[in-house]
């Protein structure tokens, strides 16, 4: 073979070759540019689906406050509400799976209507309150329980007034205290005659704003055994400023029931009652505040105490997107709503297949 | 003798075309403009709604009313989502700026700011127009 032949061979096979390298440089340079156009236009929708739910109320534009009704159309938003991003109480406590009226999953996929997204509802106090007892010191006829209570929002403390509530069997305490640095101690005082486990139950309202609210609470042993963990007694369903106690078990004696929020509280009167379940009308606090609602009773010879929120929150709903992250587009969205005047951090994750 | 090294004038062209269009891809890789991911509109509609939930019952104007500087920030700080930088200044009809202290959470290190302008109006019995400039940045 003459020596110009393997020239021309090698030199055309440098060209193929540089063919090919452009062909694969050119795409590795444009897809991420066109796979964020992609993305861009996905994200775009999916954020109009997010406002979607937040600022449209559903049909029928009343479904959250009777527990039967499935709504045709999705939407959280409160009915003939002229703010934007104000959510009905009673609809967002129906997604909360401790409520006994929430939606399933399934009925919101249908009611939303788009088949093709999966969505995810988070729902809580913009800051958190934690309560840690953490100290005990028992006297002869009473004992002082001393509580470090935290508000912070992701990691950074929050200055705040706290309102505090102690209830145990016959006993009811309120007390105001401050975290002027996010942190404070809390000494509460149980008479040793009083029938526990007792419940420490705190609003921490921030300094600057009056309607950023969160809450917290924190049942503890008092005389008594270590405190069940929450809903082993009753299932607590508020929802239309009615609060439904389904019993877990049927030896279950209700002693007391109380509506709380910052500024006010209140004893609940029971309207009815059977052998599954007993009834309480919650009352309408003009208060920029969560209700919490406390029920204690009996189960044969042991006291217990519930309670739950009115919005019931913090709930979270929907699709778990923690494993399918890589298979699906999932975009998060961010919003501040308002519900009875409180102010709330709600994400709305949506995802579908990857395009 | 000659004539057999003729060919190799291609291969010194085949690399040279070779060097030539991947300097070429290797510059124009510099010099293309990078799209952001984070779309402006995110920020700037998340500063706006926290602007307007102030706003919604009063505090907003309160808050530039009473000079209460730290307690503007304290609250933007908390309803702004956390990793979100923001500054924000407050002008008067004539705008002049009447806040006298930063309202600011840290230093923007973000190329990308959003802005938004939001006209509030006190609820004192003097009534009182402001503007105010929100800046927002992710925190890098």
């Amino acid at each position: 073979m003459p020596a110009i032949s393997v020239d021309t061979f090698f030199a055309c096979s440098l060209m193929v070759l540089l063919v090919l390298s452009a062909m694969a440089g050119a795409s590795k340079l444009l897809y991420p540019h066109i796979n964020s156009a992609v993305d861009e236009n996905v994200a775009e929708r999916y954020r109009e689906i997010s406002k979607y739910m937040l600022l449209n109320g559903g049909k029928p534009s009343n479904w959250g406050q009777n527990g039967q009704t499935i709504p045709g159309t999705f939407g959280l938003a409160k009915a003939g509400s002229d703010n934007p991003y104000e959510l009905d109480v009673d609809k967002v406590s129906r997604l909360n799976s401790e409520n006994i009226y929430a939606l399933s999953y399934a009925q919101i996929f249908t009611a939303l209507k788009i088949s093709d997204v999966s969505f995810r509802i988070e729902i809580k106090p913009i800051f958190e309150v934690a309560i840690n007892l953490t100290a005990t010191f028992e006297g002869a006829n009473e004992t002082i329980y001393q509580f470090e209570i935290l508000t912070e929002k992701n990691g950074a403390l929050v200055q705040a007034e706290l309102k505090c509530y102690i209830s145990a069997e016959n006993h009811f305490e309120a007390k105001n205290a401050y975290a002027s640095d996010g942190r404070t101690y809390l000494n509460v005082t149980i008479p040793n005659d009083v029938t526990g486990p007792a419940i420490l139950t705190v609003f921490a309202r921030a300094v600057s704003n009056t309607k950023i609210t969160s809450f917290n609470a924190c049942t503890f042993a008092h005389k008594s055994a270590e405190p069940e963990p929450k809903g082993t007694f009753l299932r607590l369903s508020p929802l239309n400023y009615t609060l439904t106690a389904s019993f877990i078990s049927p030896e279950i004696v209700l002693s007391d029931a109380y509506a709380l929020t910052f500024n006010y509280n209140s004893t609940l009167m029971q309207t009815a009652s059977d052998n599954e379940s007993a009834t309480y009308s919650i009352p309408l606090f003009l208060d920029s505040s969560p209700t919490l609602i406390i029920v204690t009773g009996w189960n044969s010879t042991n006291f217990f105490t519930e309670w739950t929120a009115y919005p019931q929150l913090p709930l979270q709903t929907g699709a778990d997107f923690a494993s399918s992250v890589t298979l699906s587009n999932v975009f998060a969205f961010t919003y501040v709503a308002t519900i009875n005047s409180a102010l709330y951090k709600c994400t709305i994750w949506l995802g579908g297949p990857k395009e | 003798m000659k004539r057999q090294n003729k060919g190799q004038i291609r291969i010194v062209e085949a690399f040279l075309a070779v060097l030539i269009i991947f300097s070429s891809f290797a510059i124009s890789a510099n010099l293309t403009v990078t799209r952001n991911i984070t779309k402006n509109d995110d920020l700037t509609s998340v500063g706006l709604q926290s602007l307007l939930k102030l706003d919604s019952d009063g505090s907003l104007g309160k808050y530039i009313d009473d000079a209460n500087w730290s307690a503007l920030r304290d609250a933007l700080n908390l309803i702004l989502p956390a990793g979100i930088s923001f500054n924000l200044t407050v002008y008067d009809e004539q705008m002049l700026q009447v806040n006298n202290a930063i309202i600011s959470n840290g230093a923007f290190s973000s190329q990308e700011i959003a802005f938004i302008e939001y006209v509030c109006a006190s609820r004192s019995p003097i009534f009182h127009c402001y503007k105010i400039h929100l800046y927002l940045a992710v925190a890098k």
